[in-house]
């Protein structure tokens, strides 16, 4: 007795849906000249780079009066650098019917239109997005000082003792932090300090500051810690 | 295609000059066309170190000026024979070395065939130091086991990111290399001195190299013959691994575990 059931021959043919990748052709003109020069120009450098795939001419953007290009010479140039265009899509009139003449498929014809040019940003009601978020990859060294202004700071790599770090948001350090790091620059005293490990000179939020100039707090010196100013205007220190 | 090696440090008095008179002697000795030039004009060491200075006709400050051409500048060693000293002019300040004068001098050395430059940086972090490291491929940070010289080498490798024109034209940074000097293993290991792997720690650049402390230096340089040819000693053999690790060889690092002298060396007075 056979372990697993034999698998039913397959049928000789099957029908499902399928929808694959291929190249869109996008015309914004019908030219022949314009056409001719720009193939010419786009393919110079690759001229096969796509190695026989299928593709479609997309119409949707070309003005609805637009005198149909000759297709047969348009599939002609376009197989012959390696491109199989076999249907056309938001055709409609006059270009619809000679791209059916040239023996091309017409696809949803009175399918919508594809998505127009992203329209240029406009200024009306601009999103009050805060400043972007700073980030540093590279030690900061003694002497050297980074600042974020309007917004918040990400730094990746070590604060050296004598480096500074300045947010008008907050700040957090993957990394010792060994310089001095001051957040809420502009007095935002909701800002706050985050580091993986705390050996920091000093730490300042909205003006508050406090130095490390004593043996620090066992708990968070060179561990991770946030840092936060407190109700009576107190820098708090925490372990994280 | 001729490297730049600058031998840095910030603070002054860590043994730049002795590192780049011993590591541009080293290079030459493996073969490699090296010139070394001092840029601390105004206190000109490395002619004395290297035990030219009674050679000394033209100067760097003459080449750039256009005085005198670099082959008559540039003094052949006694000890290497591929080695190059183009001395700093002991008159003049440091302003006298501009950003063009010391670029055309380096593509004129280029254009000798010179394998490596190796540019002994003066001390601080004015135009100088700064001029120094401008052109920069690698950088050497020589570094004592103390903390304020640690701070200072931080200082200068902040510097090098911002004022070198690699990192300025946004090419390939220099690439830094940590030499600590004057590394005693028993003050290290009693806790006197930083040990190397604290000043790692705190640079977290690649250690090139650890050479102890030792009067050999003291010597050498009043003999006015690199350290790096007193063969047999410690001092020695440390910049041949560091020269050897700068060429990508691999050395494990000597003379810096602290060995206490046993019974029989105590008792016969061994040190």
């Amino acid at each position: 007795m056979p372990r697993r059931r034999e698998p039913r021959p397959a049928p000789a043919l099957e029908l499902k849906t399928t929808r694959f990748a291929g190249i869109q052709i996008i015309l914004n003109s019908t030219e022949h000249a314009a056409l001719n020069t720009h193939l010419t120009t786009l393919f110079a450098a690759t001229p096969d780079f796509f190695g026989g795939e299928a593709a479609v001419f997309e119409c949707g953007r070309l003005p609805a009066d637009a005198a149909p290009p000759d297709w047969a010479w348009l599939v002609q140039e376009l197989k012959s650098r390696g491109l199989n265009p076999f249907a056309v899509q938001n055709a409609s009139g006059e270009l619809a019917a000679a791209a059916a003449q040239a023996g091309l498929l017409v696809l949803n014809a009175a399918g919508p239109a594809p998505a127009p040019e992203p329209a240029p940003p406009t200024d009306t009601a601009p999103v009050p997005a805060a400043a972007p978020t700073r980030f540093v990859d590279k030690p900061l060294r003694s002497g050297q000082r980074v600042y974020a202004a309007g917004g918040d700071i990400v730094v990746l790599a070590a604060v050296s003792p004598g480096a500074e770090v300045i947010a008008d948001g907050s700040i957090h350090v993957y990394a010792p932090l060994k310089g001095r790091a001051l957040a809420g620059a502009r007095g935002d005293t909701s800002a706050r300090i985050f580091t993986t490990h705390l050996e920091a000179e000093l730490v300042s939020i909205a003006g508050v500051y406090r130095t490390f100039d004593a043996a620090p707090d066992t708990a968070v010196a060179k561990k991770p810690a946030q840092i936060r100013l407190a109700e009576a205007s107190q820098i708090v220190i925490e372990p994280l | 295609m001729t490297t730049i090696i600058t031998v840095t440090s910030g603070k002054g008095g860590v043994g730049k000059t002795t590192t780049s008179a011993s590591i541009a002697s080293g290079l030459a000795l493996r073969g490699f066309k090296t010139a070394v030039l001092d840029f601390d004009v105004g206190l000109r060491n490395l002619d004395l170190i290297m035990g030219c200075e009674r050679r000394v006709v033209y100067d760097f400050v003459n080449v750039i000026q256009g005085d005198a051409n670099l082959h008559q500048a540039l003094i052949k060693d006694k000890h290497a024979d591929n080695l190059f000293v183009l001395p700093a002019s002991q008159t003049r300040d440091k302003d006298a070395l501009t950003s063009e004068g010391v670029e055309k001098v380096l593509k004129e050395l280029e254009h000798q065939g010179f394998d490596y430059v190796v540019c002994d940086s003066p001390a601080g972090i004015e135009h100088g130091a700064v001029i120094a490291l401008t052109f920069a491929d690698e950088a050497i940070v020589v570094t004592n086991p103390e903390v304020s010289s640690v701070r200072d080498s931080d200082r200068i490798l902040g510097i090098i990111q911002s004022k070198s024109r690699r990192a300025i034209e946004g090419r390939e940074p220099v690439k830094e290399h940590l030499l600590v000097t004057r590394y005693d293993p028993k003050r290290a290991h009693e806790g006197e001195m930083l040990t190397y792997t604290d000043i790692q720690e705190l640079l977290r650049i690649p250690l090139l190299g650890v050479i102890p402390e030792s009067e050999v230096v003291l010597q050498a340089s009043n003999q006015g013959i690199p350290a790096i040819h007193q063969k047999g000693t410690p001092v020695a053999d440390a910049y041949q691994d560091a020269i050897g690790r700068f060429l990508g060889e691999e050395h494990p690092l000597r003379f810096v575990e602290y060995e206490k002298p046993g019974l029989l060396k105590r008792l016969l007075g061994g040190k």
